[in-house]
Formats: C-alpha cells, structure tokens, sequence
C-alpha cells in the first residue's frame, strides 16, 4: 500500500502541476506567437500524457487496494470519508475528458478554447488532489461522527470532509506537488542547457518550471509551520516524534538531526536551538511541549523514521527555498546569472529534492500516525484483511511499481532525445521565429 | 427472494440508479474499448496497420473518460454500501488482484505504444502487453462478478481455498469471464465499422462481429451449463420475472436485426442495435439479481436494503452523484460530438 501510494503520489502530483507549466508557455505562444512556446506545449504535453496515464491506472488499481487491504478500515471510514472520494471521482472524470480533448484537440478546438481545456486539466487535477488529502487528513483528525463500542453513530459526511486538519494539510499538499514538479522539470532542462547553451526550449523551459517551482517554495515553510501547529495541537504525540522530543519542556528547543535513543529517551548529537520549538510549535517563546513521556509507549510512533524522514523534508525545503530565492532575485536583478554555469549545476542537482522532500512528508504523516489508521480511534493492526499470504499480493504490486517506474524513466529520456531532434529550437540557438498561429 | 421494504429513501433510489447506470456505461464504452484489444488478436497481416490506426484513432481521446465509469462503480460502493465493498475485496482478492494487473498494463501499454518517441521494436512489445491484458482484464471482470452470485462469499468453512479461492474458481464464475470477453469483442467490431472509410476494412470488422457474436452465442450457452453445474437454476430465474424474460426476449431478438444491420452497413444503427442488446442482457441480469449485492455463505446475503450507509451519507452521495452528472455529462457530450461526429479525422498533431 505505502509502496503503490508512494509511487501514484509521484505521478499525482506531475499531473497536479505539470499542466499548469503547460498552459504558461502555451498561453505565450498564443500571445507571441514565437514556435518556441509552440515546441514546448508539445513537447510537454507528450510527457503529460504519459504521467496521466500511468497515474490514471495507479489511481484506479488503489482505489480497488484500499480494499484489498484495509477492508475493516474502509468499511467503517466508507460512509464517514467517502464524500471526498465521491467529489474526487467527478474531478477525475473532468480531467480525463480533459485531457482527452486537449491532447488530440490541436486542430479542432479553437485556439482559446483549446487552452482553456488545457488549463482545466490541471485545475480538476488539483481538485482531486485536495478532495483525497481531505481524506487523509480526516485519518489524522477524525471528525465528523462519534466512535460507540466498534461502531460509527451520527455521521455527519460534511463535518468529516472539513475536519480540522483539511485547510492547512490540502494547501500543505497542493504547494508541494507545484514545487516539487517544478524543481524537477527545471532541474532537467537545467541539465541540457549546460549539455545546449543557447537553446531556446530549454531556456524557456527552465524559467517557466522554476518560477513556479519558486513560488512554491518560498510558501512552502509557511504552510508547513501552520501545518505543525495544527500537529502540536491535535496530535501531540507526532509532533513530539518529529522532534525526538522526550521530555515535556517549556521553552523547549528545537532539535536539528540527531539520532533518537528511544530506549535511553534522549538523543545523540544534533543541534539544540533553544525556545525555537516551543515557538514554532506554539507561537510562544516559553509554551510548554508535550515529550513522548506523556504518552503510553504502545501509542509511540516510530521515533526514529518519523525525526529523520522530518528532516530529510525540512532540509531539502529550506535548499530549494534558498534556491527559489536566488532564482527570483536573479530575474529580478541579473537576468544573466540565471545561465550562469553554476546556477545550473545548483538546479540540476536539486532535481530530485523536491520529490525527496514529498515522499519524506507522506512518511512522516503517515508513519507519524502510527499504531494508529485513524487516529485515536482505529489501531492499524485491526484494519488488516483477514486474508492470510499477504506478502505475495504485495510483492507482485511492488514488483509492478518498480517495473512501471523504470519504463516510464526510460520513456522520458527517448522522450527528451527525440524532442531535442525533432524541434529546431531546441538544439542550436535557433532565433525565435515569429510563427503565427497556423506555422 | 428478500424483502424491498416499501419506502426506502429516494436518495437510495438515486445511488442505485448511478451505480447500475455506471456498470451499464462501463460496458458500452470502456467494453468496447476492451473489445478493440482483442480484436487485434485476430488481424490478419494485410492491412494490419491501418486496422490498427484505426483504433488508436478511435480510442485515444475517450479511453480514459470511458474507464471513469469503473471508478465510480467503486466510489458508489465504498460510499454507499461500504460492506458489500469490503466483502468482495476480502473474498474475492486473488480475482480482483488479477483485474488490477490487467488494467495497469492495458493503459500502460496503450499509451506508451502511442507516445513512446521511438517507434522501434518496444512497440511490439506494448502491442503484445494491450491485446492480452485486453483479454485478460475483462475475463477478470466476468470471474468476479459471477463469483457473487452461485455459492456466496465468505469464510463458512475456514481455509485459504475455501475462503479465497473456491468461490470464484468453479465453472459459473469463469464462463462468465469467458461470455464477457466476446461480448465486448462484438460490441468493439459493431462499432469500429463506422471508424473507417476505406470499404475492405470495414468488412474486415463486420466478419469479426459475425464471429464475435456467435462467440458470445456460444459461451453464452456456457453460461447457463455451468450455472447449472454450480447449482444454480439460472434458466428457471429468468424466466420466474417478467421484467428479466422480457428483456432477455428483446435482447435475442434483436440478434437477426444486428445481422441484417451488418450486411446493410447500417452504421449507427447498428451501434445502437448492438448496445441496446447488451443494456439488455445486462437488464435481465440485473432484474434477477436484484435487491441482492452479494451472496454470502452463511446465508445473511447483502442486499441494497440491509448493507447501504446510513442516510447523512446517501444524501451526500446522492448530492455529488447529480451534481457531479450535470458537471459531468455535458463535458464528455462535447468530447463525444468532437471526436466522433461523422467522418471524424484525427485531430493530433
Ligand atoms: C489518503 C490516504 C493516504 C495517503 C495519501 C498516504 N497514505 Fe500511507 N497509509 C494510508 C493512507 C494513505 C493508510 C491506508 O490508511 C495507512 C495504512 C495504515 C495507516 O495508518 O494508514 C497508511 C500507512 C502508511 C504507512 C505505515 C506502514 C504500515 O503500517 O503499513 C507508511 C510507511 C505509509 N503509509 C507511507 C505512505 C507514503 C510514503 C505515502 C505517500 C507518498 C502515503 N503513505 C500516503
Ligand atoms: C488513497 C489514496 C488515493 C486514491 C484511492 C486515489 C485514486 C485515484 C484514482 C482512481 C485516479 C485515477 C483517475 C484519473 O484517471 O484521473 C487517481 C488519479 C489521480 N490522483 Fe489519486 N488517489 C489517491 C491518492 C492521491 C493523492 C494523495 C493525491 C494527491 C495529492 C492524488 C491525486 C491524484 C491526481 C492529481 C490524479 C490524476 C491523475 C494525473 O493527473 O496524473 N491521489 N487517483
Ligand atoms: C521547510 C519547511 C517544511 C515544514 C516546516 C513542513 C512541515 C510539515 C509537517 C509538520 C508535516 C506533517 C503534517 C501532519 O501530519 O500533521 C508535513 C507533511 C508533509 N510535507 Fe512538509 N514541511 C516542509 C516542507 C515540505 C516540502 C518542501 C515538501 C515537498 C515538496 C513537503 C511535503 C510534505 C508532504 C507531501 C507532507 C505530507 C502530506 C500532508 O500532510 O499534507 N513539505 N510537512
């Protein structure tokens, strides 16, 4: 499950943003008419077309996994969570109609109309991603029924959908697809600029991916601190595991790396900010945060997994923000620099960060959450099929996760190969020919 | 037969409505979908590439919209009867594993063949992967759904064959797979004459709907021996409603007015023709199927009446299932009537 949700998100959140990249350059070529913009729509939506599919079929075989695995889980959370399943349903099949219409509608939509169902791709698709965090984060902060010997009672669809957390985590969610799919996409033609100074695609591909990749960014740590603060409040003892923070603390400190003892209840090494927790957590130099000691150890996370993958996520958000930073100031001020050799090298590295960051995000809420499938009140252990050889189902869906993940890696770079022979402003430093709608 | 209680809230009524409705389409559009797969197969060489343009042309805009209908039969039975879902996903998990395999490497394969940048020897290979998961899912499909209906569900005698695998491999289950894959080969040949304009393929097409149909002639009678195999009377449940016999008389009757319409090049009439035949094939079973979902073993069989969400969550349900039609339905007409209006070219660049 953690495997087919890891792999989807990935695709999820390309399919979140990547049409929104699309529409930028292609709203520019209507504008400006210059083939650039023209070779890139296509030579995007080539690429769009293939995550929209692959994340249409991961999509479907999970809503069918759901079941398979957690049917005890689904039974009770069906009538409870499935109003955002049900609205998720119809922005798929928005999208799907969608995409269909904008990739084979070239030459039969009007120019405007076409971009318009361009864009609608990507807006359905990031309201299906909102409708489905909604869910999650009801996992997290139940709401909206009340929990009587084993069985729901006054279901209350609206309040469950709208529960505490869905404000702070869907925009959480949202901003991290833009960012960490611009970073990605940015990073790539970051990478062939250095291999093609001078080509026009890859210039203009890597401006628009990274300023929306950059916006993103720097908005980023804001809503994760909100996201936090809602943590601290409503699930204390997640917070409390990010951290690796034993011991209840007024003006507590905030902990960089670290290895969790969680035996001994301390920690080794890291770095102490002292009161920078209790601040973040509470907006106050000396509030009090709740350590692991106050909970039963049977209701402890995984300390160490949810610290370090905390990390790894706040770490490469605070790269890629100071990237962003960079990136904006340097368009600002010194267009020229954002060419420069070193820039480059600085986004292609970062390629990866963002996903990095996203995947290590889902650990912590998900492992964060742990023993607990809904939070307080359903034990993950209690949620599990009956059907016994489990194992061998989930090495069959792992091994096609990793299959399907490999092809699609291979089919991006002859992707990426044949866009560069096949337009002209991508290889050589081609002017930017004026071409008019109909070129 | 268990009881309909009188009454019943018109928001389930709704639900009931959407989720035979989406059953209904999934069959029309993403069947013949399946359909067009297997009909592949079956190319001969000549004109093997153009039969192949074809579908990809007749395919490619529509197939994602056409297999939503599956999502929603899922999200209707998560939401509104959310033990019939967790039921058939515990006991019917091998099958329903085996379907997902199929529909990962259908659409996979489909687009790739489309979209890798490189037309080289992969495209045998995403060709091989789409004709046999084009077979291959919709067996599944068949498998499950029978496997709801002869013995029932559910762990009466403990056991990993008992409980998992006994309910579905058994002889109604499998024909059923069996009838459902050349039934939807039938409807992809019927609809895919119209696609083409060059006159030898579409007699090309039109043998293969002569042959699909007998096919599903055949393992249609299949069906009925090995329901009876499985102790079930099905001749005798048609014919005890005659809402089911009625439908099953319409649905052989049109059988020779499809032939005709074959050999007339009919074209949309045909369409029609072939679609209102598995609408009611698909009727007749749901009439004597219906109020149950599931059959279990221990005879507390799961019916729309005993395993629906409480009301808060039919209304919802029932809200998003309207409101999301009138968002819905007029995007795919427009889809529709762009890509499929007469003489409709391709329109990618
Ligand atoms: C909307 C639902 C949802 C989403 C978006 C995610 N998960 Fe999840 N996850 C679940 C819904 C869920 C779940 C099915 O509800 C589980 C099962 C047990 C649990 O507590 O939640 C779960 C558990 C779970 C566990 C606990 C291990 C276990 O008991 O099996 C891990 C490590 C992950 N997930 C990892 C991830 C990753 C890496 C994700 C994304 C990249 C992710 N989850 C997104
Ligand atoms: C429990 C978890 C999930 C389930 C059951 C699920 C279900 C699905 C289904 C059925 C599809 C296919 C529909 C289509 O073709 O468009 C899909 C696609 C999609 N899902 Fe999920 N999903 C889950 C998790 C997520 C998450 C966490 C996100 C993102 C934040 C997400 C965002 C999307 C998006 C944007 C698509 C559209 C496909 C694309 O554009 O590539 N999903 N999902
Ligand atoms: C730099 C500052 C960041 C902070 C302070 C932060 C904070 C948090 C917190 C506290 C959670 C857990 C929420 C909970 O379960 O209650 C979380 C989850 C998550 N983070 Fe971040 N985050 C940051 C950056 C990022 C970045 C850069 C990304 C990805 C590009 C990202 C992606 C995610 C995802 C996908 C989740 C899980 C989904 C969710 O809960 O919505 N985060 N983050």
């Amino acid at each position: 499950m953690a495997v087919s949700l890891g792999f989807h998100i990935i695709f999820a959140s390309i399919g979140m943003a990547m049409p929104f990249l699309m529409a930028l350059s292609h709203y520019r070529w209507i504008r400006t008419g210059k083939t650039v913009y023209l070779d890139l729509t296509k030579a995007w939506s080539r690429g769009v077309a293939i995550f929209f599919a692959t994340g249409a079929v991961s999509g479907t075989a999970l809503s069918f996994e759901l079941g398979l695995l957690w049917p005890r889980f689904m039974e009770h959370a069906g009538p409870i969570i499935g109003m955002p399943f049900s609205w998720e349903g119809t922005a798929f099949f928005l999208e799907a109609i969608a995409i269909g219409l904008f990739l084979y509608g070239w030459k039969r939509l009007s120019p405007w109309v076409h971009w318009s169902v361009g864009l609608a791709v990507g807006v359905t698709g990031v309201l299906s991603g909102i409708f489905v965090v909604c869910a999650n984060s009801w996992m997290n902060n139940p709401a909206g029924f009340e929990w009587f010997d084993g069985n729901a009672l006054h279901i209350d669809p609206v309040r469950a959908m709208f529960n505490p957390g869905w404000k702070t985590q869907t925009l959480h969610m949202t901003l991290a697809a833009f960012e960490a799919t611009g970073f990605a996409v940015g990073g790539i033609h970051a990478l062939l600029l250095l291999r093609r100074p001078g080509s026009a695609l890859h210039r203009e591909a890597f401006k628009i991916a990274l300023l929306i990749g950059s916006l993103a960014a720097l908005l980023q740590p804001l809503s994760g601190d909100r996201l936090a603060k809602g943590t601290a409040i409503r699930q204390p003892v997640k917070l409390a595991a990010m951290e690796a923070h034993f011991h209840t603390e007024r003006g507590a400190s905030l902990l960089i790396g670290g290895i969790p003892d969680v035996a001994g209840k301390r920690v080794r090494y890291g770095i102490r900010i002292p009161y920078a927790l209790s601040f973040l957590a509470r907006g106050d130099l000396h509030a009090e945060v709740k350590g692991m000691e106050e909970f039963p150890e049977s209701d402890w996370p995984p300390v160490l997994v949810v610290h370090a993958a905390f990390q790894v996520m706040v770490g490469a958000g605070s790269a890629l923000a100071a990237l962003a930073l960079a990136f904006l100031f340097f368009s600002a001020r010194m267009p020229r620099l954002l060419l420069h050799r070193r820039f480059l090298i600085a986004a292609a590295l970062a390629t990866p960060l963002g996903f990095v960051a996203l995947e290590a995000g889902w650990t912590v809420t998900e492992v964060g959450r742990q023993p607990w499938i809904i939070y307080g009140i359903m034990r993950t252990r209690d949620a599990l099929t009956p059907m016994p050889g489990l194992v061998y189902p989930f090495l069959v869906f792992t091994t096609v996760y990793v299959f399907l993940a490999a092809v699609v890696a291979w089919l991006m770079v002859r992707h990426i190969r044949a866009a560069d022979k096949e337009f002209p402003s991508a290889s050589a430093s081609a002017p930017d020919r004026p071409g008019g709608l109909h070129a | 037969m268990p009881e309909i209680p009188a009454g019943g809230s018109a928001m389930l009524w709704v639900v009931i409505l959407f989720l035979g409705l989406s059953l209904l389409l999934y069959c029309l559009l993403a069947g013949a979908d399946f359909g067009a797969g297997i009909l592949e197969i079956f190319m001969g060489r000549d004109h093997r590439r153009t039969q192949r343009e074809i579908i990809d042309r007749a395919l490619g805009p529509v197939w994602e919209a056409n297999h939503m209908w599956l999502i929603l039969m899922v999200v209707i039975l998560f939401m509104g009867f959310p033990l019939v879902y967790s039921k058939v996903s515990t006991y019917l998990h091998l099958p329903l594993t085996a379907m997902l395999m199929g529909i990962i490497a259908r659409g996979c394969s489909f687009t790739f063949r489309h979209y890798d940048a490189v037309k080289g020897r992969s495209q045998r290979l995403y060709t091989l992967f789409f004709i046999y998961s084009s077979v291959w899912t919709p067996f599944w499909l068949g498998v499950v759904t029978g496997a709801l209906v002869p013995g029932g569900v559910g762990l009466s005698r403990a056991g990993y064959l008992e409980g998992y695998v006994w309910p579905w491999l058994r002889p109604f289950p499998l024909a059923l797979g069996a009838f459902t894959v050349s039934l939807f080969a039938f409807l992809a040949a019927v609809y895919l004459i119209g696609e083409s304009r060059e006159k030898i393929i579409r007699e090309r097409f039109a043998r293969r709907a002569y042959l699909s149909s007998a096919a599903a002639m055949v393992s249609g009678g299949l069906v009925f021996w090995a329901a009876q195999k499985d102790g079930v009377d099905l001749a005798a449940r048609f014919m005890g409603s005659p809402a089911s016999l009625a439908c099953v008389a319409g649905a052989t009757l049109i059988m020779p007015l499809i032939w005709l319409g074959l050999a007339r090049e009919w074209g949309w009439a045909s369409r029609v023709l072939a679609g209102a035949q598995v609408t009611l094939i698909l009727a007749a079973w749901f009439a004597v199927q219906f109020p149950t979902l599931v059959k279990m073993a221990d005879g507390h069989d799961l019916t729309f009446f005993n395993a629906h969400a409480p009301e808060a969550t039919l209304d919802q349900l029932g809200i998003a299932l309207l409101a999301g039609s009138a968002l819905v339905l007029p995007s795919l007409f427009f889809l529709f009537s762009v890509f499929k209006s007469e003489g409709a070219g391709s329109g990618e660049q």
